[in-house]
């Protein structure tokens, strides 16, 4: 693939006349409007695809706000409330010394939904324009952010975990904080926007000029 | 190659504008639209920010601190700054929007923090959640007000917890318990909030309430008392020790009862007064006056140890009042220097006063006053000599200096003082002391200690010792003489003597000899009748005897006494010798005869010679009753004879020579004497003789 993606003459499916169904991955021939096999809807580029991206992006980063603002835990003692953001929890095991599960609360929760939002954003913006990033490299960032996306939930089992478990009543509790439900809603929505993403458009903007310029 | 184009500019031409823009645009706009509408809802429902003020801020933290309404929050402080100055703390409380309105001028704020009392613990949920701001306001909507300065204490009255207020003030000299229980039958129907004292320091007053479900149990004839502390008794049940609860034994607590029934319900801010004791709130009742006192003052200068409260106020020796409170008072304004000055308050009752229109403390102060004008004075005098305790008596004081006389709301007037009178008990109970200590104690117990050591040395005397045996040796011998057989045998044969005693006179009876003794009797009788008839010259003979002894008394008679005197002595010499004690013994054989004398007179048919003797001495008698008629002429002739010895006498005391013959002559009257002397006395012996003719 690597020598395939430097290479020019790399030629796609759409070229040769060929479309396949994106669920049972029959080929089919360009402009065959269903899927003669298990009859899903057959489409050689997803027209609406950049624009679902960017609405669910969208969302997501509206969600990604409040699950910062707003607290993440809600822990009660028998003598104290303590509600604590992601970050300023994080913070706080730091000055537990807890450095090392500071360090993984924050990629998980912070660096990983950030990093994301940022290469939907790169891939929908690359689509559109010429990039100097290569399209295998561009696919691989597609893959790995589709493959990645799902971890950043690992916050929200936590809480989610950490509520069922520690309810001793009256001595100590934890209950999710508002900002639990927002963070959800922010990964669940930067999934959508990643999967709305038709990685098929790497390889044609790019390989339309160069076919153009070839074929011209 | 060229196939391509043409599907996309188909595709291009079919789709329209709206077909291009996807559906999924809705959801961030709806998204943003939820969010615009929440944070507008957040915005809305923000209630507005009032400022409380706070001496301290103790607990107070900021976005944690709740401010609650009936335990419900309604409000976090969001800030916690200094007021200007940095004299007050100021918390920054978010009111929640539907309370706002409610929280009006008359709003109360204060910090709820753990609390131990006697009563128990409060607040406990404030140690684990933190100190809170509790807030009270009414339910009405009042004008708006945003800075609050907040209390140090939960007020006694927190809206909406209805009930009657009161006001209790303590009675003259009596004490209270604030901020405890009131309690009825042992529930508690209110509470009494934080005392004040009065300007003057006569009484504390405080408020209080009284629950609205037992409102109706206060009347005008209410009476409230104290029940703090407990009491203890000992009587026939044993001990016993009372209280009511621990709670009022430890903070002491309130509670009342309504003698009377009926009675208007009372409204609020009426006052009532706390007595000591249950038995004296009762009595207050039924003595109207003793409630009704009229407060005035006297400032006393100089020593005045000794006035104590309760002492009493005399108006001309009459008993109007007591002194109610006594205390020191400085006031260089009013007196001119800074001595510090007796201030005694009086409770004076007006019924006392004898007030004729009516009996109130105005119209009592109205008298008083009129009669200070007049010269009316205050002094002290001594109540008790003992105790040296103090009075005041108020009195008539000619020529006295006029006084103001200062009178309106709220103050105690004053009266004047004249010279007090204090008899110096302690003084003269001194001297008294002075006298004893100079008695010569020390040298009476001296002399009584010598005298207890010769004493002493007496009574351990050898011969004292012994003197106790030899007594007891004496009584040894008195038993051995009364324990002898002789002696003993006595009552025996008495005994004996007397039963054959009663027997003979048994006999005597069956033989109905009383007939014949009556004769007897009766002859005896005459006897005697006649004898009392000669006995009437006996007078004149006395007379006689007695111009006979007068003159023998001139005679020398010491000689005689002398005589007698050795006489005496022989015959105690004769008694004591040891014929004279065998005598019992004899007489015990004497006695032995005596019966065997009866024995023999029983058997040997005595009673007739009994007869014949009483016939005899019938006769007898009867001769006896002749011859005492004879007894005149005798007497005649014996003061014939005493009529010649007196002249003889007389003829003595003119002539030595007749001297001789008349010693002859005294010699023989005394023989005659002697002779008569023996005959009586054998009479005085054997009265029988007289009967029996022997």
């Amino acid at each position: 693939m690597e020598i395939a993606g430097q290479n020019p003459d790399i030629i796609s499916a759409r070229d040769l006349g060929l479309v396949a169904c994106n669920r049972c991955a029959k080929v089919w021939p360009a402009g065959t409007q269903t899927c003669a096999r298990c009859g899903s809807r057959i489409v050689a580029r997803d027209t609406k695809s950049l624009q679902r991206v960017w609405a669910l992006w969208l969302v997501g980063l509206m969600c990604y706000v409040p699950a910062n603002v707003y607290p993440m835990l809600r822990t009660r003692t028998l003598l104290s409330v303590q509600e604590d953001t992601i970050v300023g929890g994080a913070i706080e095991l730091v000055h537990h010394g807890a450095i090392g599960i500071a360090i993984i609360i924050l990629v998980a929760s912070v660096v990983i939904p950030l990093a994301k939002f940022m290469a939907i954003a790169f891939l929908a913006i690359s689509v559109t324009r010429v990039s100097t990033v290569s399209k295998h490299q561009r696919q691989r960032l597609y893959e790995v952010v589709e493959y990645i996306g799902r971890w950043s939930m690992i916050d929200i089992f936590v809480v989610a975990i950490l509520s069922s478990l520690v309810q001793l009543n009256t001595l100590a509790a934890i209950n999710p904080g508002r900002a639990s439900l927002f963070f959800a809603l922010s990964v669940i929505f930067t999934m959508l926007s990643a999967q709305a993403f038709d990685s098929r458009m790497i390889w044609d903007l790019q390989t339309k000029p160069e076919g153009s310029s070839a074929n011209d | 190659m060229t196939e391509t184009p043409p599907p996309v500019a188909i595709e291009n031409v079919r789709k329209s504008l709206l077909a291009r823009i996807s559906m999924v645009w809705a959801i961030p706009f709806l998204a943003l639209a939820i969010a615009l509408f929440v944070a507008w809802q957040a915005y809305d429902a923000r209630g507005p920010l009032i400022e409380i003020e706070f001496a301290d801020g103790a607990g107070i933290a900021k976005r944690e601190t709740e401010l609650r309404y009936r335990d419900v929050s309604v409000g976090v402080v969001e800030n916690v700054t200094f007021s200007s100055g940095l004299g007050s703390v100021v918390a920054h409380v978010r009111l929640d929007k539907a309370v706002a309105p409610y929280v009006d001028a008359g709003s109360t704020f204060w910090v709820v923090r753990p609390e131990l009392t006697a009563r128990g613990i409060s607040g406990l949920d404030t140690v684990l959640s933190g100190v809170y701001i509790e807030g009270s306001w009414d339910s009405t909507i009042g004008p708006a007000r945003s800075r609050f300065k907040g209390a140090v204490e939960a007020p006694l009255f927190q809206s909406g917890q209805k009930g009657l207020q009161l006001a209790l003030r303590t009675t003259p000299g009596g004490t209270m318990t604030d901020k405890s229980p009131i309690l009825f039958r042992g529930i508690e129907v209110g509470r009494v909030g934080k005392a004040r004292i009065s300007q003057q320091g006569s009484f504390a007053i405080a408020e209080a309430i009284i629950y609205n479900d037992y409102s109706h149990l206060i009347s005008p004839s209410t009476r409230f008392w104290e029940t703090s502390g407990f009491t203890f008794s000992v009587g026939p049940s044993g001990a016993e020790i009372d209280f009511s609860s621990f709670a009022t034994l430890v903070g002491g607590g309130l509670t009342f009862d309504t003698f009377v029934s009926g009675g208007d319900p009372v409204e609020d801010g009426t006052v009532f007064e706390v007595f000591a004791d249950e038995p004296s709130a009762r009595n207050s009742l039924f003595n109207a006056s003793e409630v009704e006192t009229l407060e005035m003052r006297v400032v006393f200068d100089g020593n005045i140890a000794g006035l104590a409260v309760d002492a009493p106020v005399e108006l001309s020796g009459l008993k109007i009042g007591k002194v109610q409170s006594v205390s020191g008072v400085i006031d260089a304004n009013a007196f001119g220097d800074n001595r510090v000055r007796l201030n005694a308050i009086l409770s004076i009752q007006p019924a006392r006063l004898g007030l004729q229109d009516e009996v109130t403390p105005e119209a009592a102060l109205r008298f008083l006053e009129a009669r200070i004008q007049e010269g009316l004075r205050a002094r002290l005098a001594s109540a008790s000599l003992l105790t040296g305790g103090l009075k005041i008596e108020l009195l008539q004081v000619d020529d006295a200096p006029p006084a103001p006389f200062v009178t309106g709301e709220g103050i105690v007037p004053i009266i004047p003082t004249t010279q007090s009178e204090i008899s110096d008990a302690a003084a003269t109970v001194e001297g008294v002391f002075n006298r004893i200590n100079n008695l010569p104690i020390e040298e009476l117990l001296n002399s009584a200690i010598d005298f207890l050591n010769s004493a002493e040395a007496f009574v351990s005397d050898e011969d004292l010792r012994e003197t106790p045996q030899d007594l007891r040796a004496l009584l040894g011998d008195v038993r051995g003489i009364v324990t002898s057989q002789d002696v003993q045998d006595i009552p025996g044969t008495l005994n004996a003597a007397i039963g054959r005693f009663e027997t003979l006179l048994t006999q005597l009876e069956q033989d109905q000899l009383t007939t014949r003794l009556a004769t007897a009797v009766d002859a005896a009788a005459d006897a005697a009748r006649g004898v009392t008839a000669s006995v009437e010259g006996v007078p004149a003979l006395v007379s006689e005897l007695e111009a006979v002894a007068a003159k023998a008394k001139a005679l020398p008679l010491d000689q005689l006494t002398t005589q007698l005197t050795a006489l005496t002595t022989s015959a105690d010499e004769i008694l004591g010798t040891e014929a004279a004690r065998q005598l019992p013994a004899d007489l015990g054989a004497a006695l032995n005869e005596i019966n065997a004398t009866l024995a023999e007179l029983r058997r040997g048919g005595a009673v007739t010679n009994i007869n014949a003797t009483l016939e005899s001495t019938r006769q007898a008698a009867d001769a006896v009753a002749t011859s005492t008629q004879d007894l005149p002429a005798l007497v005649d002739r014996i003061r014939r004879v005493f009529d010649q010895a007196s002249a003889t006498i007389a003829g003595y005391n003119k002539g030595e020579t007749l001297s001789r013959d008349a010693q002859a002559a005294l010699r023989d009257i005394s023989k005659a004497a002697d002779a008569m002397t023996s005959l009586a006395r054998m009479l005085e012996r054997n009265p029988d003789a007289l009967i029996r003719g022997r």
